[in-house]
């Protein structure tokens, strides 16, 4: 096992004045391994985007701990804490709306060099010149156009090279590809791949689509209304779930095969409001397989096979068997027929 | 083919006035589609899935845009109809779902009063009949106590739930054509797999038929019978899904099909990206629009713009002069 480059602990962060405290994150903990990528999947208002605002204290976190390289974030502040954060980058979800339309793009990527005063003259033209080649930016013939003049693959693309500008330990990427298309989404993931090799970077990869996170994680994450349910190594994870959310999940996961089962599990209703989570398990509401004691017990996480923790009471049995196939059965005792 | 056609499609072409020229966003399309079938139009940003959709409706601004060709609907020609007349065929022949149902409600008129409207204007009903039935279609779309949501007004509602209010408003005339616009697009994956679902069923219970137009394959692999593929305006391929997606001979629609991660691959299979990006429909190259993008294209392609040509018997057309061997074809 190799070192952590960032430990969550305890993170929670909550919205709101008393009486309309909107639980966002509640009490996420997990790790990130130097060179690994972990993926953070779920639904909308699930927590996962401000779980990684919080990380870098774009939103301040209520309590809970964030060190990175053995560094406690949520207790530095100042000078110490920016400069500390330089180690951490973040991309957004949109690429247009985050580069300002009318500057170009070497300046945009130069940013972070001139606030850091990193580079000058020509050693900043060079290692922007560089980022830009790098991201599949054409510098010579592109890099004096303004931001509005890029569609949003490139935009992206550019992004990634401000992004990198401060030689990051860690990125931050949050819904990165969900606005391109899938031609153009396909570019941008692989050279996210082709750029960790490189540089040695460690990603959070933060996404609603099951497919794009599977495909570029190491280990996965799933978070249902503030909490994490199920963390594991992404082929163990998706191939046998052991929380029934992340079953549901990757039920409801529409695969581009006419062939394939059509499955029927479909999970109903909505998730429940923020604003007055269910007590004990908060999936407990719409989980077929809820008792009293997920009512009154709320459930931690606990490993069911190595590495691979789930926070359920009554979770699905993964079976490792010998070879790569891995089976999955329902919960022990009251289980439906299996969905595949 | 044992259903009667209910839209037939020839040649349309959709082009739209821009201060740079006259953009062609669906260029001769054409394609059929049987009472009860199920049809998808699967294409990325600017194939003109959208203003094909907009045009079998008879959706267009009233400057700046020409239509030519001709969509029949159940017989009654849209292209060049009159308001009047197209007014007559919305709502009871034919309905459209579109995206975003954030913003396709009126947001200051209670839901059930949105769906009365359809009723009351199209169908004649009167009042009181009006609501009995807006609350029935409420039930239909799996929205809880119908009888108090009649009340609600939009932004109480979730994504999922407007969107199920959109359908039923959709299928208040008990149309016979249902399109449905990126349905499912912005809706998180347990929602859209409800919504799905519901379009299926009323799909069936109805016996309506229903174009899905989405940039999603993984929403028409199972969902649709037949598809067609866009491409800078212009169908490159269409046949059953089935066929599409096992025997595809036109290399754009496998580069798509390869470039989408799945599910069912392991973690960090290397994907298949298509280099560059769609064209600008202001500056289509002369040939084959695929072709700058194309790993097969020959000098012919840059040149000479392929048409559709049958496949085999079965209706699988495809535009490609070098297209992909059938063996070779087959999702490894």
């Amino acid at each position: 096992m190799s070192e952590n480059l960032l430990s969550v602990r305890d993170l929670t962060v909550t919205f709101g004045p008393r009486g309309r405290r909107v639980s966002a994150v509640d009490g996420v903990s997990f790790d990130v391994a130097v060179g690994e990528t972990l993926g953070l999947v779920g639904e909308s208002g699930c927590g996962k985007s401000t779980t990684g605002r919080a990380l870098m204290r774009v939103v301040e976190p209520t309590s809970g701990t964030v060190t990175l390289e053995g560094l406690d974030l949520t207790a530095a502040s100042g000078r110490t804490l920016r400069e500390r954060r330089t180690a951490m980058q973040m991309i957004f979800q949109d690429p247009i709306s985050s580069l300002n339309p009318r500057r170009r793009a070497r300046d945009i990527v130069a940013e972070p060099l001139d606030c850091w005063k990193r580079a000058t003259g020509e050693e900043r033209r060079r290692i922007v010149d560089d980022l830009l080649t790098q991201v599949g930016i054409d510098p010579v013939a592109y890099g004096d156009r303004y931001a509005r003049q890029f569609s949003g693959g490139q935009c992206q693309r550019i992004s990634i090279a401000r992004a990198l500008a401060m030689r990051p330990k860690l990125l931050i990427c949050d819904e990165v590809v969900s606005a391109l298309d899938v031609s153009v989404q396909a570019q941008i993931l692989n050279l996210l791949e082709d750029l960790k090799a490189e540089y040695g970077l460690t990603l959070l990869f933060i996404a609603h689509d099951l497919a794009v996170v599977k495909n570029i994680s190491d280990r996965v994450a799933v978070m249902y209304l503030g909490r994490l349910c199920e963390i594991g190594p992404a082929d163990t994870l998706y191939a046998a779930p052991a929380h029934p959310y992340t079953r549901f999940l990757l039920g409801a996961a529409l695969e581009a095969d006419p062939e394939a089962p059509r499955r029927h599990e479909i999970l109903e209703g909505e998730p429940p409001s923020p604003l007055d989570p269910p007590s004990g398990c908060r999936f407990r509401t719409r989980c077929p397989f809820a008792t009293e004691r997920c009512a009154n017990e709320t459930p931690a996480l606990t490993e069911v096979a190595p590495g691979h923790r789930v926070a359920c009471h009554y979770p699905l049995r993964v079976t490792v068997t010998p070879g790569p196939a891995t089976t999955r059965t329902g919960p022990t005792g009251s289980g439906p027929s299996d969905a595949t | 083919m044992s259903e009667p056609t209910l839209l037939r499609v020839r040649e349309v072409t959709t082009t739209f006035d821009t201060p740079t020229g006259p953009l062609t966003a669906v260029d001769a399309v054409s394609f059929d589609l049987a009472a009860h079938e199920s049809l998808g139009v699967v294409g990325e940003s600017g194939s003109g899935k959208t203003v094909l959709s907009r045009t079998i409706m008879g959706l267009q601004p009233r400057r700046g845009v020409s239509v030519t060709g001709s969509v029949l609907l159940n017989g009654t020609e849209v292209v060049g109809a009159s308001e009047q007349a197209k007014r007559e065929l919305w709502g009871r022949q034919v309905a459209m779902v579109f995206q975003d149902p954030m913003t396709s409600l009126n947001p200051v008129v209670k839901v059930g009063k949105q769906i009365d409207e359809v009723l009351r204007v199209r169908l004649g009903m009167d009042r009181s009949a009006a609501r009995a039935r807006a609350i029935e279609l409420l039930e239909m779309v799996g929205i809880p106590a119908a009888a108090t949501r009649y009340s609600a007004y939009p932004h109480s509602l979730s994504g999922g739930m407007r969107q199920r209010v959109v359908i039923a408003i959709a299928l208040a005339g008990s149309p016979q054509l249902l399109l449905a616009d990126e349905p499912t697009t912005g809706l998180d994956v347990t929602i859209q797999a409800q919504i799905l679902n519901l379009l299926d069923e009323v799909q069936g219970r109805l016996g309506m038929s229903t174009i899905l137009v989405t940039h999603d394959l993984g929403v028409v692999a199972t969902r649709t019978r037949r598809l067609v593929v866009m491409y800078a305006g212009r169908v490159v391929e269409t046949g059953t899904t089935r066929d599409v997606f096992a025997r595809h001979r036109m290399p754009y629609t496998r580069a798509l099909l390869e470039s989408s991660p799945k599910v069912s691959n392991p973690s960090h299979t290397r994907l298949a990206a298509i280099p560059g990006r769609p064209p600008n429909l202001l500056d289509l190259p002369a040939g084959c629009a695929f072709a700058p993008r194309c790993a097969y294209a020959t000098e012919r392609c840059h040149h000479e713009r392929p048409v559709l040509e049958p496949a085999d018997e079965t209706g699988h057309l495809f535009a490609c002069f070098n297209p992909l061997p059938l063996r070779a074809a087959s999702p490894s």
